[in-house]
Protein backbone atom coordinates (compact mmCIF):
# COMPACT_ATOMS: atom_id res chain seq x y z
CA UNK A 1 0.00 0.00 0.00
CA UNK A 2 2.06 3.06 -0.81
CA UNK A 3 2.03 6.03 1.50
CA UNK A 4 2.05 9.51 0.64
CA UNK A 5 4.86 11.32 1.56
CA UNK A 6 3.39 14.51 2.36
CA UNK A 7 0.90 12.80 4.20
CA UNK A 8 1.83 11.96 8.51
CA UNK A 9 2.91 8.69 9.28
CA UNK A 10 2.44 6.96 12.28
CA UNK A 11 5.17 6.14 13.92
CA UNK A 12 5.82 4.06 17.56
CA UNK A 13 8.49 3.60 19.99
CA UNK A 14 9.37 1.16 22.68
CA UNK A 15 10.71 1.30 25.80
CA UNK A 16 14.66 0.87 24.95
CA UNK A 17 15.10 -2.08 27.39
CA UNK A 18 12.64 -4.04 25.47
CA UNK A 19 14.93 -3.23 22.22
CA UNK A 20 18.01 -4.39 24.53
CA UNK A 21 16.40 -7.12 25.69
CA UNK A 22 14.62 -8.03 22.61
CA UNK A 23 18.67 -7.53 20.39
CA UNK A 24 20.02 -9.76 23.03
CA UNK A 25 17.68 -12.46 23.12
CA UNK A 26 18.08 -12.27 19.05
CA UNK A 27 21.49 -13.08 19.24
CA UNK A 28 21.49 -15.51 22.45
CA UNK A 29 18.70 -17.66 20.32
CA UNK A 30 21.11 -16.71 16.88
CA UNK A 31 24.01 -18.44 18.78
CA UNK A 32 22.40 -21.57 20.79
CA UNK A 33 19.58 -22.78 19.09
CA UNK A 34 21.40 -24.26 15.80
CA UNK A 35 22.86 -26.56 18.06
CA UNK A 36 19.55 -27.73 19.33
CA UNK A 37 16.96 -27.21 16.66
CA UNK A 38 18.71 -27.63 12.70
CA UNK A 39 16.10 -25.85 10.82
CA UNK A 40 17.15 -23.15 12.99
CA UNK A 41 20.36 -23.02 10.81
CA UNK A 42 17.92 -20.93 8.62
CA UNK A 43 16.40 -18.64 10.89
CA UNK A 44 18.14 -15.19 11.60
CA UNK A 45 16.93 -13.55 14.96
CA UNK A 46 19.04 -10.62 14.65
CA UNK A 47 17.94 -10.21 11.05
CA UNK A 48 14.07 -9.59 12.16
CA UNK A 49 14.96 -7.77 14.89
CA UNK A 50 16.80 -5.03 12.66
CA UNK A 51 13.69 -4.94 10.10
CA UNK A 52 10.99 -4.88 13.09
CA UNK A 53 12.64 -1.88 14.74
CA UNK A 54 13.96 -0.25 11.36
CA UNK A 55 10.19 -0.37 10.08
CA UNK A 56 8.87 0.72 13.73
CA UNK A 57 11.23 3.82 13.70
CA UNK A 58 11.18 4.30 9.75
CA UNK A 59 14.21 6.07 10.65
CA UNK A 60 16.97 5.14 8.15
CA UNK A 61 19.73 6.03 10.67
CA UNK A 62 18.47 4.15 13.11
CA UNK A 63 17.80 1.09 10.91
CA UNK A 64 21.91 1.27 9.54
CA UNK A 65 22.74 1.43 13.34
CA UNK A 66 20.90 -1.69 14.74
CA UNK A 67 21.85 -3.71 11.72
CA UNK A 68 25.69 -2.73 11.60
CA UNK A 69 25.53 -3.27 15.61
CA UNK A 70 23.48 -6.80 15.68
CA UNK A 71 25.57 -7.90 12.14
CA UNK A 72 28.85 -7.09 13.97
CA UNK A 73 27.49 -8.71 17.00
CA UNK A 74 26.86 -11.69 15.42
CA UNK A 75 29.83 -12.04 13.68
CA UNK A 76 31.74 -11.41 17.24
CA UNK A 77 29.78 -14.43 17.88
CA UNK A 78 30.54 -16.71 14.69
CA UNK A 79 33.60 -17.43 13.59
CA UNK A 80 33.31 -15.07 10.17
CA UNK A 81 35.00 -12.22 9.52
CA UNK A 82 34.12 -9.23 11.94
CA UNK A 83 32.01 -7.35 8.92
CA UNK A 84 30.30 -9.34 6.65
CA UNK A 85 26.58 -9.68 8.62
CA UNK A 86 27.56 -5.72 9.61
CA UNK A 87 27.19 -5.20 6.44
CA UNK A 88 24.16 -7.02 5.09
CA UNK A 89 22.41 -6.09 8.10
CA UNK A 90 23.47 -2.64 7.24
CA UNK A 91 21.82 -2.51 4.31
CA UNK A 92 19.04 -4.06 5.11
CA UNK A 93 17.96 -1.50 8.10
CA UNK A 94 18.75 0.91 5.67
CA UNK A 95 16.12 -0.75 3.26
CA UNK A 96 13.73 -1.55 5.76
CA UNK A 97 13.12 2.06 6.89
CA UNK A 98 13.42 3.84 3.67
CA UNK A 99 10.44 0.89 2.92
CA UNK A 100 8.64 2.13 5.75
CA UNK A 101 8.70 5.70 4.54
CA UNK A 102 6.74 4.92 1.51
CA UNK A 103 4.79 2.09 1.74
CA UNK A 104 1.89 1.20 4.79
CA UNK A 105 2.84 -1.83 6.45
CA UNK A 106 0.51 -2.70 9.47
CA UNK A 107 -0.69 -5.57 7.35
CA UNK A 108 0.41 -9.00 7.78
CA UNK A 109 0.97 -9.59 4.04
CA UNK A 110 2.77 -6.08 3.26
CA UNK A 111 4.99 -7.39 6.32
CA UNK A 112 5.53 -10.59 5.47
CA UNK A 113 6.68 -9.32 1.71
CA UNK A 114 8.54 -7.27 2.66
CA UNK A 115 10.26 -9.24 5.50
CA UNK A 116 10.38 -12.28 2.53
CA UNK A 117 12.52 -9.42 0.47
CA UNK A 118 14.64 -8.02 2.93
CA UNK A 119 15.76 -11.78 3.56
CA UNK A 120 16.39 -12.69 0.10
CA UNK A 121 18.32 -8.96 -0.09
CA UNK A 122 20.37 -10.14 3.21
CA UNK A 123 21.32 -13.49 1.91
CA UNK A 124 22.55 -11.87 -1.72
CA UNK A 125 24.82 -9.55 0.03
CA UNK A 126 26.32 -12.24 2.02
CA UNK A 127 26.93 -14.16 -0.75
CA UNK A 128 28.18 -11.48 -2.72
CA UNK A 129 30.55 -10.05 -0.13
CA UNK A 130 31.82 -14.07 0.80
CA UNK A 131 32.44 -14.20 -3.16
CA UNK A 132 34.22 -10.76 -4.29
CA UNK A 133 36.22 -10.11 -0.18
CA UNK A 134 36.68 -14.03 0.17
CA UNK A 135 37.09 -14.96 -3.22
CA UNK A 136 34.64 -18.07 -2.63
CA UNK A 137 32.84 -19.58 -5.67
CA UNK A 138 29.48 -18.13 -5.49
CA UNK A 139 27.32 -20.47 -3.87
CA UNK A 140 23.55 -19.10 -4.44
CA UNK A 141 21.34 -21.86 -3.59
CA UNK A 142 17.74 -20.81 -4.81
CA UNK A 143 16.59 -23.56 -2.35
CA UNK A 144 18.12 -22.91 0.10
CA UNK A 145 17.31 -19.18 -0.10
CA UNK A 146 13.70 -20.10 -0.70
CA UNK A 147 13.64 -22.01 2.52
CA UNK A 148 15.25 -19.46 4.35
CA UNK A 149 12.84 -16.59 3.23
CA UNK A 150 9.73 -18.78 4.29
CA UNK A 151 11.56 -19.94 7.52
CA UNK A 152 12.26 -16.13 8.65
CA UNK A 153 8.65 -14.75 6.81
CA UNK A 154 7.10 -16.94 9.27
CA UNK A 155 9.35 -16.39 12.25
CA UNK A 156 8.89 -12.46 11.99
CA UNK A 157 5.61 -12.81 11.48
CA UNK A 158 5.46 -14.31 15.01
CA UNK A 159 7.92 -12.19 16.31
CA UNK A 160 6.51 -9.32 15.10
CA UNK A 161 3.05 -9.81 16.64
CA UNK A 162 4.86 -10.41 20.02
CA UNK A 163 6.85 -7.23 19.92
CA UNK A 164 3.66 -5.02 18.58
CA UNK A 165 2.24 -5.47 22.07
CA UNK A 166 5.33 -3.35 23.80
CA UNK A 167 4.91 -0.41 21.22
CA UNK A 168 3.28 2.74 21.80
CA UNK A 169 2.61 5.48 19.94
CA UNK A 170 5.62 8.07 19.47
CA UNK B 1 22.64 0.94 22.90
CA UNK B 2 20.58 3.68 21.03
CA UNK B 3 17.40 5.33 22.36
CA UNK B 4 14.97 4.62 19.54
CA UNK B 5 12.04 6.74 20.98
CA UNK B 6 11.58 10.29 20.06
CA UNK B 7 8.84 12.66 21.61
CA UNK B 8 6.93 13.41 18.16
CA UNK B 9 3.90 11.15 17.63
CA UNK B 10 3.29 12.13 14.08
CA UNK B 11 5.94 13.60 11.59
CA UNK B 12 6.03 14.37 8.03
CA UNK B 13 7.91 12.52 5.90
CA UNK B 14 10.17 15.23 5.45
CA UNK B 15 10.51 15.83 8.69
CA UNK B 16 12.35 12.13 9.42
CA UNK B 17 15.42 13.37 7.56
CA UNK B 18 17.43 14.39 10.74
CA UNK B 19 18.91 18.05 10.49
CA UNK B 20 22.57 18.63 10.46
CA UNK B 21 25.35 20.11 10.14
CA UNK B 22 25.79 23.04 7.19
CA UNK B 23 26.58 20.66 3.93
CA UNK B 24 26.01 20.46 0.35
CA UNK B 25 22.30 19.55 -0.83
CA UNK B 26 22.87 16.51 -2.58
CA UNK B 27 24.72 15.41 0.30
CA UNK B 28 22.06 16.63 3.01
CA UNK B 29 19.36 15.64 0.96
CA UNK B 30 20.60 11.95 0.65
CA UNK B 31 22.53 11.81 3.99
CA UNK B 32 21.49 8.48 4.97
CA UNK B 33 22.63 6.72 1.85
CA UNK B 34 26.01 8.39 2.58
CA UNK B 35 26.14 7.47 5.95
CA UNK B 36 25.34 3.81 4.82
CA UNK B 37 28.22 4.21 2.25
CA UNK B 38 30.54 5.25 4.81
CA UNK B 39 29.18 2.30 7.28
CA UNK B 40 29.81 -0.42 4.31
CA UNK B 41 32.87 1.48 3.64
CA UNK B 42 34.39 1.15 7.18
CA UNK B 43 33.44 -2.45 7.61
CA UNK B 44 34.68 -3.29 4.30
CA UNK B 45 38.11 -2.31 5.52
CA UNK B 46 37.42 -3.71 9.18
CA UNK B 47 37.22 -7.16 7.15
CA UNK B 48 39.94 -6.38 4.72
CA UNK B 49 41.97 -6.42 8.26
CA UNK B 50 41.58 -9.53 8.65
CA UNK B 51 40.91 -11.31 5.55
CA UNK B 52 44.76 -12.59 3.60
CA UNK B 53 45.22 -13.87 0.24
CA UNK B 54 48.19 -15.52 -1.28
CA UNK B 55 50.46 -16.82 1.64
CA UNK B 56 48.99 -14.85 4.66
CA UNK B 57 48.45 -11.40 2.85
CA UNK B 58 46.48 -9.14 4.34
CA UNK B 59 43.68 -7.83 1.86
CA UNK B 60 44.05 -4.34 2.87
CA UNK B 61 47.69 -4.95 1.86
CA UNK B 62 46.81 -6.35 -1.16
CA UNK B 63 44.50 -3.76 -2.22
CA UNK B 64 46.82 -0.74 -1.60
CA UNK B 65 49.53 -2.92 -3.31
CA UNK B 66 46.85 -3.34 -6.26
CA UNK B 67 46.00 0.36 -5.93
CA UNK B 68 49.28 1.82 -5.77
CA UNK B 69 51.11 -0.62 -7.91
CA UNK B 70 50.07 1.37 -11.07
CA UNK B 71 51.38 4.46 -9.83
CA UNK B 72 54.47 3.13 -8.34
CA UNK B 73 55.67 1.19 -11.74
CA UNK B 74 54.79 4.68 -13.08
CA UNK B 75 56.71 6.39 -11.00
CA UNK B 76 59.20 3.59 -11.27
CA UNK B 77 59.49 3.69 -14.75
CA UNK B 78 60.16 7.98 -14.64
CA UNK B 79 62.77 7.23 -12.17
CA UNK B 80 64.24 4.66 -14.54
CA UNK B 81 64.47 7.12 -17.25
CA UNK B 82 65.17 10.25 -15.41
CA UNK B 83 68.12 7.76 -13.98
CA UNK B 84 68.89 6.72 -17.11
CA UNK B 85 69.03 10.54 -18.70
CA UNK B 86 70.87 11.95 -16.20
CA UNK B 87 73.25 9.00 -16.54
CA UNK B 88 73.83 9.92 -19.81
CA UNK B 89 74.10 13.02 -19.43
CA UNK B 90 76.71 12.51 -16.78
CA UNK B 91 78.70 10.23 -19.00
CA UNK B 92 78.61 12.53 -22.03
CA UNK B 93 79.84 15.49 -19.64
CA UNK B 94 82.48 13.21 -18.46
CA UNK B 95 82.91 11.94 -22.11
CA UNK B 96 82.90 15.86 -23.20
CA UNK B 97 85.88 16.06 -20.28
CA UNK B 98 88.06 13.75 -21.08
CA UNK B 99 87.46 14.78 -24.76
CA UNK B 100 89.21 18.09 -23.58
CA UNK B 101 91.86 17.04 -21.57
CA UNK B 102 92.99 14.26 -23.82
CA UNK B 103 93.40 16.97 -26.92
CA UNK B 104 94.93 18.83 -24.06
CA UNK B 105 97.35 16.45 -23.90
CA UNK B 106 97.40 15.60 -27.49
CA UNK B 107 98.65 18.71 -28.26
CA UNK B 108 100.99 18.80 -25.09
CA UNK B 109 101.71 15.42 -27.12
CA UNK B 110 102.36 16.86 -30.07
CA UNK B 111 104.44 19.42 -28.87
CA UNK B 112 106.54 16.96 -26.95
CA UNK B 113 107.41 15.10 -30.00
CA UNK B 114 108.06 17.81 -31.94
CA UNK B 115 110.46 19.03 -29.40
CA UNK B 116 112.07 15.91 -29.13
CA UNK B 117 112.00 15.62 -32.72
CA UNK B 118 113.95 19.04 -32.27
CA UNK B 119 115.95 17.85 -29.97
CA UNK B 120 117.11 14.59 -31.62
CA UNK B 121 117.92 16.63 -34.57
CA UNK B 122 119.90 19.35 -32.69
CA UNK B 123 121.63 16.43 -31.54
CA UNK B 124 122.52 14.54 -34.63
CA UNK B 125 123.56 18.52 -35.73
CA UNK B 126 125.98 18.37 -33.09
CA UNK B 127 127.09 14.98 -33.52
CA UNK B 128 128.32 15.50 -37.09
CA UNK B 129 129.47 18.95 -35.71
CA UNK B 130 131.73 17.36 -33.27
CA UNK B 131 132.81 14.46 -35.31
CA UNK B 132 133.88 17.22 -38.04
CA UNK B 133 135.64 19.14 -35.38
CA UNK B 134 137.10 16.20 -34.09
CA UNK B 135 138.49 15.64 -38.05
CA UNK B 136 139.93 18.60 -38.44
CA UNK B 137 143.60 19.62 -37.23
CA UNK B 138 143.35 22.75 -35.59
CA UNK B 139 141.14 24.71 -33.05
CA UNK B 140 137.98 25.31 -33.61
CA UNK B 141 135.27 26.89 -30.96
CA UNK B 142 130.93 26.01 -31.72
CA UNK B 143 128.80 28.70 -31.84
CA UNK B 144 125.33 28.84 -32.32
CA UNK B 145 123.49 31.36 -35.33
CA UNK B 146 121.32 33.67 -33.07
CA UNK B 147 120.68 36.46 -35.51
CA UNK B 148 120.74 37.54 -39.39
CA UNK B 149 122.11 41.30 -39.25
CA UNK B 150 120.55 41.83 -42.97
CA UNK B 151 117.16 40.56 -44.49
CA UNK B 152 113.41 41.00 -43.88
CA UNK B 153 112.86 38.45 -42.33
CA UNK B 154 113.69 36.86 -39.26
CA UNK B 155 114.69 33.58 -40.10
CA UNK B 156 118.57 33.98 -39.83
CA UNK B 157 120.50 34.03 -43.07
CA UNK B 158 117.45 34.58 -45.67
CA UNK B 159 118.46 36.75 -47.93
CA UNK B 160 120.78 38.07 -45.84
CA UNK B 161 124.72 38.20 -46.06
CA UNK B 162 125.44 38.30 -42.32
CA UNK B 163 124.80 36.37 -39.49
CA UNK B 164 125.71 36.72 -35.66
CA UNK B 165 126.55 33.94 -33.29
CA UNK B 166 126.59 33.78 -30.04
CA UNK B 167 129.93 33.71 -29.04
CA UNK B 168 132.54 36.69 -29.15
CA UNK B 169 135.36 38.21 -27.51
CA UNK B 170 134.70 36.59 -23.90
CA UNK B 171 134.94 33.23 -26.00
CA UNK B 172 138.42 34.27 -27.24
CA UNK B 173 137.19 35.17 -30.63
CA UNK B 174 138.76 38.02 -33.38
CA UNK B 175 137.95 39.74 -36.54
CA UNK B 176 138.89 37.61 -39.80
CA UNK B 177 138.42 33.97 -37.68
CA UNK B 178 136.86 31.58 -40.30
CA UNK B 179 133.60 30.17 -39.45
CA UNK B 180 132.66 26.85 -41.13
CA UNK B 181 130.27 23.90 -40.80
CA UNK B 182 130.29 20.46 -42.01
CA UNK B 183 128.67 20.88 -45.24
CA UNK B 184 131.00 23.84 -46.16
CA UNK B 185 132.46 27.74 -45.18
CA UNK B 186 130.28 29.71 -44.39
CA UNK B 187 132.37 32.94 -43.76
CA UNK B 188 134.43 34.76 -41.45
CA UNK B 189 133.99 37.03 -38.39
CA UNK B 190 133.77 41.05 -39.52
CA UNK B 191 132.76 42.31 -35.94
CA UNK B 192 133.39 41.03 -32.83
CA UNK B 193 131.30 42.12 -29.56
CA UNK B 194 131.73 40.36 -25.89
CA UNK B 195 128.93 37.84 -26.19
CA UNK B 196 129.01 37.66 -29.80
CA UNK B 197 130.22 38.42 -33.30
CA UNK B 198 128.79 39.33 -36.43
CA UNK B 199 129.86 37.00 -39.96
CA UNK B 200 130.21 37.92 -43.22
CA UNK B 201 128.82 35.03 -45.62
CA UNK B 202 130.97 34.23 -48.17
CA UNK B 203 128.03 35.11 -50.24
CA UNK B 204 128.31 38.86 -49.88
CA UNK B 205 129.52 40.94 -52.17
CA UNK B 206 132.11 42.10 -50.31
CA UNK B 207 133.39 38.90 -49.21
CA UNK B 208 136.32 36.83 -51.10
CA UNK B 209 137.65 33.23 -50.61
CA UNK B 210 141.27 32.00 -52.10
CA UNK B 211 139.68 28.62 -53.31
CA UNK B 212 141.01 26.38 -55.82
CA UNK B 213 138.96 23.85 -57.88
CA UNK B 214 139.08 20.51 -56.73
CA UNK B 215 140.03 18.62 -60.30
CA UNK B 216 141.98 21.29 -62.15
CA UNK B 217 143.43 22.73 -58.93
CA UNK B 218 142.75 25.98 -60.33
CA UNK B 219 142.81 28.76 -58.11
CA UNK B 220 140.82 32.05 -57.86
CA UNK B 221 139.21 34.35 -55.91
CA UNK B 222 134.95 33.70 -54.64
CA UNK B 223 132.83 36.35 -54.06
CA UNK B 224 129.52 37.07 -53.65
CA UNK B 225 126.77 37.69 -55.70
CA UNK B 226 122.78 38.47 -55.70
CA UNK B 227 121.34 35.55 -56.15
CA UNK B 228 122.63 33.54 -52.88
CA UNK B 229 125.43 32.00 -55.32
CA UNK B 230 128.93 33.12 -55.49
CA UNK B 231 131.44 33.92 -58.53
CA UNK B 232 134.47 32.46 -59.23
CA UNK B 233 137.21 35.24 -60.22
CA UNK B 234 139.86 35.32 -61.99
CA UNK B 235 139.77 31.88 -64.01
CA UNK B 236 141.46 32.01 -67.58
CA UNK B 237 139.34 30.91 -70.41
CA UNK B 238 141.98 28.48 -71.45
CA UNK B 239 141.07 26.85 -68.32
CA UNK B 240 138.99 23.78 -68.24
CA UNK B 241 136.33 23.72 -65.71
CA UNK B 242 133.15 21.32 -65.78
CA UNK B 243 130.16 21.62 -64.57
CA UNK B 244 129.60 20.12 -60.62
CA UNK B 245 133.51 20.43 -59.63
CA UNK B 246 133.81 20.89 -56.13
CA UNK B 247 135.44 23.87 -54.91
CA UNK B 248 138.03 24.23 -52.02
CA UNK B 249 139.73 26.67 -50.05
CA UNK B 250 143.11 27.37 -51.16
CA UNK B 251 144.40 28.78 -48.06
CA UNK B 252 146.33 31.42 -49.77
CA UNK B 253 143.72 34.24 -48.13
CA UNK B 254 145.63 33.01 -44.81
CA UNK B 255 141.53 33.40 -43.12
CA UNK B 256 140.39 30.16 -44.04
CA UNK B 257 142.31 26.68 -44.07
CA UNK B 258 143.64 24.95 -46.96
CA UNK B 259 141.40 22.06 -48.35
CA UNK B 260 138.01 23.15 -46.29
CA UNK B 261 134.71 22.22 -49.10
CA UNK B 262 133.43 26.00 -50.13
CA UNK B 263 130.89 24.72 -53.29
CA UNK B 264 130.04 22.92 -56.69
CA UNK B 265 130.42 24.42 -59.81
CA UNK B 266 126.78 25.34 -61.68
CA UNK B 267 127.47 27.31 -64.19
CA UNK B 268 130.68 27.73 -66.07
CA UNK B 269 130.90 30.28 -69.17
CA UNK B 270 133.58 32.10 -70.94
CA UNK B 271 133.90 35.95 -70.91
CA UNK B 272 136.64 38.45 -72.03
CA UNK B 273 139.58 37.39 -70.50
CA UNK B 274 137.84 34.94 -67.36
CA UNK B 275 135.78 32.73 -66.98
CA UNK B 276 132.06 33.17 -65.75
CA UNK B 277 131.33 30.51 -63.07
CA UNK B 278 129.15 30.35 -60.36
CA UNK B 279 129.46 28.41 -57.47
CA UNK B 280 126.36 27.04 -55.09
CA UNK B 281 127.92 26.98 -51.53
CA UNK B 282 128.08 23.48 -50.15
CA UNK B 283 126.72 25.33 -47.00
CA UNK B 284 122.91 25.86 -46.29
CA UNK B 285 123.49 29.64 -45.42
CA UNK B 286 120.00 30.13 -45.30
CA UNK B 287 119.44 27.51 -42.56
CA UNK B 288 122.66 27.91 -40.45
CA UNK B 289 121.81 26.86 -37.04
CA UNK B 290 125.45 25.59 -35.67
CA UNK B 291 129.14 26.39 -36.61
CA UNK B 292 132.33 26.25 -36.14
CA UNK B 293 134.86 29.01 -35.63
CA UNK B 294 138.65 28.29 -36.51
CA UNK B 295 140.38 29.70 -33.91
CA UNK B 296 143.69 31.03 -34.50
CA UNK B 297 146.51 28.54 -35.04
CA UNK B 298 149.20 27.72 -32.45
CA UNK B 299 152.88 27.58 -32.98
CA UNK B 300 152.81 23.83 -33.17
CA UNK B 301 149.67 24.08 -35.36
CA UNK B 302 150.69 26.82 -38.07
CA UNK B 303 152.53 23.99 -39.79
CA UNK B 304 150.11 21.86 -39.92
CA UNK B 305 147.99 24.26 -41.76
CA UNK B 306 150.02 23.53 -44.85
CA UNK B 307 149.11 20.39 -44.52
CA UNK B 308 145.66 18.99 -46.76
CA UNK B 309 142.44 18.21 -44.11
CA UNK B 310 142.81 15.02 -42.19
CA UNK B 311 140.28 12.29 -43.40
CA UNK B 312 139.14 9.64 -41.52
Amino acid sequence: MPASTDRAVAVFKVHPAILSVAALGALLLQTFLPLKLPLARLMDFPLLITIYFALLRRDKMLGMALGTGLGLLQDALSHSYIGIFGIAKAIVGYLAASASTRFELESLGARSVLTGGLVLVHDLCLVALQHVLLEAPPRFQPMATASAVLVNVALGLVIFQILDRFRRPA
Amino acid sequence: MFDPNSPDLTRPIEALEHDGPVMPPFVKRHRSFFTLLAIVTAQVLLLSLQITRNNHVRLIRYWAVEAFDPFERSLGGLMNVSSTAYRTYRHLWRADQENQELHIQLVAAQSQIQRLGEQAAETQRLRNLLDFKNQLGFQTLAAEVIASSLGNTSSPGENSNAIFIDKGSDSGLTADLAVITPEGVVGKILAIFPHSAQVLLITDASSGVGVTLAQSRVQGILKGSANGLCDLHYVMNEEVVTRGEAVLTSGLDQVYPKGLPVGTVVTVGDGNIYKTISVKPSADLNRLEMVLVVLKPTAAEQQALNLPLRRQ
